[in-house]
């Protein structure tokens, strides 16, 4: 089956994109393939520079470790590990040390410092997606790529989670890929691609 | 729902529903078939064992019936025997002793266990094997002996060789490889030789007195008199004697068995409890995850009692399938019994099913697995309706009210599964004090078990914390998922820990025990004794022994005289109310006579006579030990009358002694004062300590000039005593690993019930960059912390186990070893990490691409 057809445009540095769709129309496939998460059936995905459609499993691993933040509509926190922790995981999975003070710092960016050593049962949704903001910019990936992030959340946490995920990404300058069915989530992005049926109708570049 | 709730309905769901968790399931499914099949397996070869022992009676001994006594018949036993001969039983005598046989290449004695027959009539029954395959009476000429394989290794001679048995030299005719009564003879230590009775005159090792075993073999011809009535005319002729016929199992093989099957049941039952545990576990988590759904069938009218039917149903069908599964486990422990103990049994009762034991086993799973459930099937009356609608509450603290009634119902589940324990182990056992022993064992153990495995749980917790940045990430990852929702880490470590504890324990004491019995030779302790010396031999072995090199201390020849008790003060000895070991006075006793007493030994009661007193000038006198006066009640006045050699004789008793050092020769429980057993056949016993080294020289200088006398080294009866200890324990160590095996599928089965968990993690940390390796690393640092933590624990209880039962049990000291601890908890870390990857299989596999999708 096909689910992609026809997919052909370029993100530049620094750019926000949103892509829009009804449910099922491919966009959560579309970003998987961006962020390396599965290999495309047929065609090619040039990530930062580099070919990144038909690498092995764990080479895209390596590659999006270090070069993509995620943000997903379910938060997708490790259970067994404290907020702070899970912040400080994509810093040590690349094999890095010394990242408590910038996760501390992140953490207090999102407003929630005095919650380092909460389990996410301990936290409310809207806290958790938090986490998982804070953990998505830990080590400055230049790519950042947001999957429903507020799907699961009422309007004034997810309001609250969007302005932060904007002026986070304004400060780091990551490229921000926004999956969203939502238009007045998409009306803050630069550049707006529409998806229908696994094509792309329409691709509105804006002020 | 329906407003009659049937049963059919209850396990349709439960049904349903346990397929949901199948992988799960099948796991504890599992653990319960091993415990079972421990128990079937060990009940299983019990049975057949005995069954063998049963129909086989005859071969077993070689005839109808045997006498064993350890005197040649008297004229009067002669007479009896005529008599019953003349009324058509046929019968043979078996002379069974130990012995010294040399080559004559010079080399040391060895230790070997004779065994005289009449070739033309031997065996009654069953068939002895030789190779070449002679007849024995082929064989078995006056200059010829059929040896056992093992003397031949031992010496490396060969079939023809000739070999010098006391005073005379011998033809090996043929190798013993079959020997239908082996088991029920007596002095097996060393190999065998197999000889004429014409042979055994030629040694001259049988002399008036000596203490080799007489076995009478009878043979009923078909219209001779019955065998009750044979029977009771030689119990009056025999006193002494132990008489068997096929009609019975061997009265001490049957004892031995019923011990072992005992011990080894309630090894077994520890597995099953394991397995019990896994059930319960995997019941309480099914249960966690249903909450919702029972929350929800309860809303709508479904009484608590209803929901328990169908968990009931869920845990009575597992326990079933358990047991079910484990009657098969049990056929394949009872075929792995043969060869096992083949070192000491030759003997392979083959594989005969026992419908009995497997009925046990599969009730015996059934109910552990009832019992262990029970808990968290009485928590289904706790879950309220309401809790759908304050999902956000559950981690609050429940009411002090809802606590207490909790905690109530918690103590009366476990009160009702350590009673159920305890009905278990006495019906297993058939005693109730082992009932006692085993239930509160099990308390005890449990109970530290949970208490030390939640401290190392806290700790490790803790220390996690402190360690934050010290600790490489993976380390870290794996520590924080041994607390995984779902885990019940604690619970897990109890099970794992008990069968670690269990095996350790075992694997301990044993050792204790032969550093024990190897040390036990402190100085001054005797390690060689000279056995058989007659009284003419008594002078040349005293002197040889005054100038041999490398004996330390003294060396006394004492003397030792066979004598029976008939009556205490008037009163038969054998209607005195004796209870176990005390029977032994109503049998001969080895008694001695002295002028004086050895220093470790100190009168009590009375006083000992004087140096020059002999029975004809002082009279007949004897003193006795401190347990002897205690058990017959014996102080000095008291008179006994003695029956010995034929004569009987009274004799006052003058004093009560304390042996102060265990010493052989003052373990001597009477002591005759010079005079009083004349001319009562008497053989006479060295026992001596002497440098190891020195050994071999003195079994060949004594050999050389007193071929007929034997020298047992200490050294050698130790390796056969450490051969069956080892022997025993590999047993008890198979059947006790179990309870591990059943500990690590427990681990399985709650790895596979997290294993939605699990796959959600994988995904997260593939999309946040982690390779394959990483999260194997991590998952595989969880499994080898809660192995070890487990090993840990198990490794601290079997220590404290260990000392508890040498201290009070065996009065033997605990030496730490680090080694075998070490040893225990990496394996059992091994175990668990095999066991936890077996539960995860594929789940590496996952697609990063599920985070994405909202399944997850
Ligand atoms: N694992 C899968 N296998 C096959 N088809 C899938 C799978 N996951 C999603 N789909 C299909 O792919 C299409 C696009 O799905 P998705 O990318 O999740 O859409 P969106 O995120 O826009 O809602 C849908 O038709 C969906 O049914
Ligand atoms: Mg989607």
């Amino acid at each position: 089956m096909e689910i992609l057809r026809g997919i052909n445009f370029a993100v530049p540095r620094g750019q926000f994109i949103a892509i829009m769709g009804p449910s099922g129309s491919g966009k959560s496939t579309l970003l998987g393939l961006l962020a390396g998460l599965d290999t495309p059936t047929a065609g090619s995905i040039v990530l930062d520079g580099q070919e990144i459609a038909g690498l092995a499993e764990d080479s895209l691993a390596l590659i999006r470790g270090r070069k993509i933040g995620f943000v997903f509509q379910s938060y997708q926190l490790i259970p067994t590990l404290t907020a702070i922790e899970n912040v400080l995981l994509p810093h040590e999975l690349a094999g890095e040390a010394n990242g408590l003070a910038r996760a501390m710092e992140l953490l207090e960016n999102v407003g929630l410092s005095e919650r380092r050593d909460h389990y996410p049962i301990q936290l409310s949704g809207g806290e958790q997606q938090r986490v998982a903001l804070a953990r998505a910019f830990m080590v400055r990936p230049p790519i950042l790529m947001a999957d429903e992030p507020t799907g699961n959340l009422d309007s004034a946490n997810g309001e609250h989670v969007l302005e932060l995920l904007l002026s986070m990404n304004r400060r780091e300058g990551t490229t921000l890929v926004l999956v969203t069915h939502d238009a007045t989530l998409a009306a803050h992005a630069d550049r707006i691609l529409r998806l229908k049926d696994g094509v792309i109708v329409g691709d509105e570049l804006r002020a | 729902m329906p407003d009659r709730f049937s049963l059919s309905t209850a396990r349709k769901i439960a049904w349903r529903e346990a397929r949901a968790s199948s992988t799960r399931f099948l796991f504890v499914i599992l653990a319960v078939s091993l415990g079972v099949g421990a128990l079937t397996g060990v009940r299983g070869f019990s049975q057949s064992f005995r069954g063998m022992l049963m129909r086989d009676a005859r071969q077993l001994m070689a005839a109808d019936m045997t006498v064993r006594a350890f005197a040649l018949p008297t004229p009067t036993q002669e007479s009896v025997l005529e008599k019953l001969a003349r009324s058509g039983v046929d019968q043979t005598q078996v002379t069974e002793t130990v012995s010294m046989l040399s080559i004559p290449s010079q080399s040391t004695p060895v230790l070997v266990s004779v065994k005289a027959v009449d070739p033309a009539v031997y065996p009654f029954y069953g068939a002895l094997k030789l190779n070449p395959p002679l007849t024995l009476r082929q064989a078995l000429q006056a200059d010829a002996v059929a040896v056992s394989g093992d003397l031949l290794v031992r010496l490396d001679i060969k079939t023809g060789d000739t070999v010098k048995l006391g005073e005379a030299n011998f033809r090996i005719a043929a190798v013993v490889t079959a020997e239908p009564d082996r088991m029920a003879g007596s002095l097996n230590v060393g190999p065998r030789i197999l000889m004429s009775r014409a042979g055994l005159d030629r040694t001259g090792l049988i002399t008036l007195g000596s203490r080799a075993a007489q076995r009478v073999l009878f043979r009923f011809e078909p219209n001779s008199i019955p065998v009750s009535r044979a029977r009771a005319e030689l119990k009056e002729a025999f006193p002494d004697a132990q008489i068997i016929d096929y009609r019975e199992t061997h009265p001490l093989i049957t004892r031995g068995l019923d011990r072992a099957t005992t011990f080894l049941s309630l090894v077994s039952l520890i597995a099953l409890i394991v397995g019990a545990l896994g059930v319960a576990m995997a019941m309480h988590s099914h249960l966690q995850q249903k909450m919702d759904i029972i929350a929800v069938m309860k809303s709508i009218g479904a009484r608590s009692g209803q929901i328990m039917t169908i968990y009931t149903l869920q845990t009575l069908m597992l326990g079933l399938l358990g047991g079910a599964a484990g009657i098969i486990v049990g056929l394949a422990v009872q075929r792995a019994f043969p060869p096992l103990i083949a070192r000491y049994f030759q003997i392979d009762p083959g594989l005969h099913w026992d419908p009995g034991s497997a009925l046990q086993g599969l009730a015996t799973g059934v109910l552990t697995t009832l019992l262990f459930t029970l808990p968290p099937l009485l928590s289904i009356r706790a879950i309220r309706p309401s809790i759908i609608l304050r999902r956000e509450m559950e981690d609050a603290r429940p009411h002090w009210r809802d606590r207490l009634k909790n905690g109530r119902t918690g103590a009366i589940a476990g009160a009702v599964i350590i009673a159920g324990i305890l009905a278990i182990g006495w019906w297993l056992s058939e005693s109730l004090r082992v009932g006692l022993y085993f239930a509160g064992g099990f308390l005890a153990s449990i109970l530290m078990l949970a208490a030390i495995a939640t401290g190392i749980l806290a700790l490790l917790r803790r220390a996690a914390r402190w360690s934050r940045q010290a600790l490489p990430a993976a380390i870290r990852h794996g520590l924080a998922n041994i607390y995984r929702p779902g885990n019940q880490a604690s619970a897990l470590l109890v099970a794992l820990g008990l069968g670690v504890m269990f095996t350790l324990t075992v694997y301990l004491v044993q050792k204790s025990m032969l550093v024990q019995i190897a040390n036990s030779a402190p100085p001054g302790m005797p390690n060689v004794f000279l056995i058989n010396i007659t009284s003419l031999e008594r002078d040349g072995i005293a002197g040889m022994l005054h100038h041999q090199k490398g004996i330390q201390g003294p060396a006394e020849v004492i003397p030792i005289v066979s004598a029976r008790m008939l009556r205490i003060d008037g009163a038969a000895v054998q209607d005195l109310p004796l209870k176990g070991f005390s029977r032994r006075f109503r049998q001969s006793r080895s008694v001695t006579w002295s002028d004086s007493l050895n220093s470790q030994t100190v009168v009590t009661e009375g006083k000992f006579w004087g140096p020059k007193d002999t029975a004809q000038s002082a009279g007949v006198q004897l003193c006795v030990g401190e347990d002897v006066a205690k058990i017959l009640s014996v102080k000095p006045g008291t008179r006994i009358d003695w029956i010995a050699g034929g004569r009987t004789f009274t004799a006052q008793v003058s004093c009560v002694y304390r042996s102060e050092a265990v010493r052989i020769g003052s373990n001597l429980e009477f002591l005759f004062i010079p005079g009083a057993l004349d001319g009562i056949p008497t053989l006479h016993f060295a026992a001596i300590r002497m440098q190891p080294a020195l050994v071999a020289q003195l079994q060949r200088d004594v050999f050389r000039r007193f071929p007929t006398v034997t020298v047992i080294n200490g050294a050698d009866v130790l390796a056969i005593i450490q051969d069956v200890v080892d022997q025993i324990a590999l047993v008890v160590r198979f059947i006790s690993f179990f309870a591990i095996l059943a500990g690590a599928i427990i681990l399985a089965s709650s790895v596979a019930g997290t294993r939605f968990r699990r796959v959600r993690e994988v995904v997260i940390l593939k999309t946040l960059g982690a390779t394959r390796r990483r999260i194997a690393g991590i998952f595989s640092v969880e499994f080898l912390l809660l192995g070890a933590v487990a090993g840990i624990l198990g490794s601290l209880l079997a220590t404290g186990f260990s000392l508890l039962l040498l201290k009070r049990l065996f009065q033997v000291d605990y030496r730490f070893e680090p080694w075998p601890h070490l040893v225990a908890i990496l394996l059992t870390a091994i175990l668990a990490n095999i066991a936890g990857w077996l539960a995860s299989y594929r789940i590496l596999q996952q697609k990063p691409m599920e985070a994405l999708r909202n399944s997850l």
